[in-house]
């Protein structure tokens, strides 16, 4: 089958390519490895920072709860509800973040073949851009929440500052939300085309 | 070192030079191809202990640059500070040789990443079979992908 396509093309052309491809080979297997040592350490301390991205993740979702705790209800007196509401928002995240990541960085994911692999990081990556869907109205919410907590306690022109300025940040977040969300549904989109493409027979 | 490392050292050091193309047709700039290059590696050292040979390691190791290659998000681009890879800089060298190897990037470069794998396969002289297995495609899909491919690379030569 080879030569059926080596026949149909222009054979100077490839020919040169490969030709091409062999001298950087040969240039390639000349060389040595700089810093082996270095290499090794490098790699080594790449993969310990992946695991402990995610032992952190954890960490920061189960210290919440009680942070949570002391700073919402024992420094600020808002609700038992409240600081609930809060704690449970905030684990939420940290399983959806842990999911996503914990999907994209699957030791096997990269032994798989190239349509396979791509599927699977594109839906990681498109989980990612729906996660943003919930996760917005959600942190509007919780706001919202807060805002109206904290006006409970004190009520006066510093929470009507307080309001419009988190307020005027939450259009903003979402803005930047929502424009991200489509960004990344079109990477997907153009992911899923290229390999419905690649396989249509 | 235990074995395993050694192991896994000998086969980077027998494959270098496909995992560093791999890289290098990828890339941009020179440190980019660094950061891939040290990309691929710790992708194939994680998957080294579970590779369990029912594949060629060639195979597998194509398997792997490429997709980590097309899947890295070039955003977490890190800049390294001392080269680890390669003394060579096909970016910068002016001599001849490296000036039609910068044609060949030129070229395929223009190409749509999964594109891009499959006339680099190709141009390894992998047989179809091989290329659609890495791939993940019929080794018919891989002769029509190629079909397409050269008429790209034609117009690429016309312009």
């Amino acid at each position: 089958m080879n030569n059926e396509f080596e026949n149909n093309m222009n054979e100077t052309q490839f020919e040169d390519m490969r030709q091409q491809l062999n001298t950087l080979k040969k240039k390639l297997g000349e060389q040595e490895i700089v810093n082996d040592h270095l290499m090794r350490r490098s790699m080594r301390n790449q993969v310990n920072k992946i695991n402990h991205r995610y032992n952190i993740i954890m960490a920061l979702c189960v210290l919440m709860i009680p942070y949570g705790y002391w700073c919402f209800v024992v420094l600020c007196h808002l609700s038992l509800a409240f600081w609930i509401g809060t704690s449970i928002f905030m684990l939420v995240c940290g399983a959806a973040t842990f999911y996503t990541s914990r999907k994209i960085s699957d030791p096997g994911l990269m032994s798989h073949n190239l349509i396979e692999a791509r599927r699977k990081v594109a839906s990681a990556k498109k989980f990612e851009a729906n996660w943003l869907l919930f996760g917005i109205p959600a942190v509007i919410l919780w706001f919202c929440w807060f805002v109206y907590e904290i006006y409970q306690i004190q009520g006066g022109d510093f929470n009507n500052g307080f309001f419009w300025g988190g307020c005027i940040g939450a259009i903003i977040g979402a803005f930047c939300g929502i424009k991200m969300h489509f960004k990344t549904q079109r990477e997907y989109q153009d992911i899923i085309d290229q390999i419905e493409d690649l396989t249509k027979e | 070192m235990t074995t395993l490392e050694r192991q896994f050292a000998q086969t980077v050091a027998e494959h270098k030079s496909t995992i560093y193309t791999v890289c290098y047709m990828f890339s941009q700039d020179a440190d980019e191809v660094n950061d891939l290059f040290q990309e691929v590696l710790v992708n194939l050292w994680k998957g080294f202990e579970s590779f369990e040979h029912r594949s060629d390691i060639r195979t597998w190791i194509y398997r792997v640059a490429l997709n980590t290659c097309i899947s890295l998000d070039r955003k977490k681009k890190r800049a390294a500070e001392v080269r680890l890879t390669m003394d060579i800089n096909l970016f910068e060298d002016r001599d001849e040789d490296t000036k039609q190897v910068d044609m060949l990037h030129k070229r395929i470069s223009k190409l749509q990443p999964f594109d891009r794998a499959i006339v680099l396969l190709w141009l390894e002289n992998l047989p179809y079979e091989e290329i659609g297995q890495i791939v993940g495609i019929t080794a018919k899909n891989v002769s029509v992908r190629l079909f397409r491919i050269r008429e790209q690379l034609k117009n690429m030569s016309n312009d």
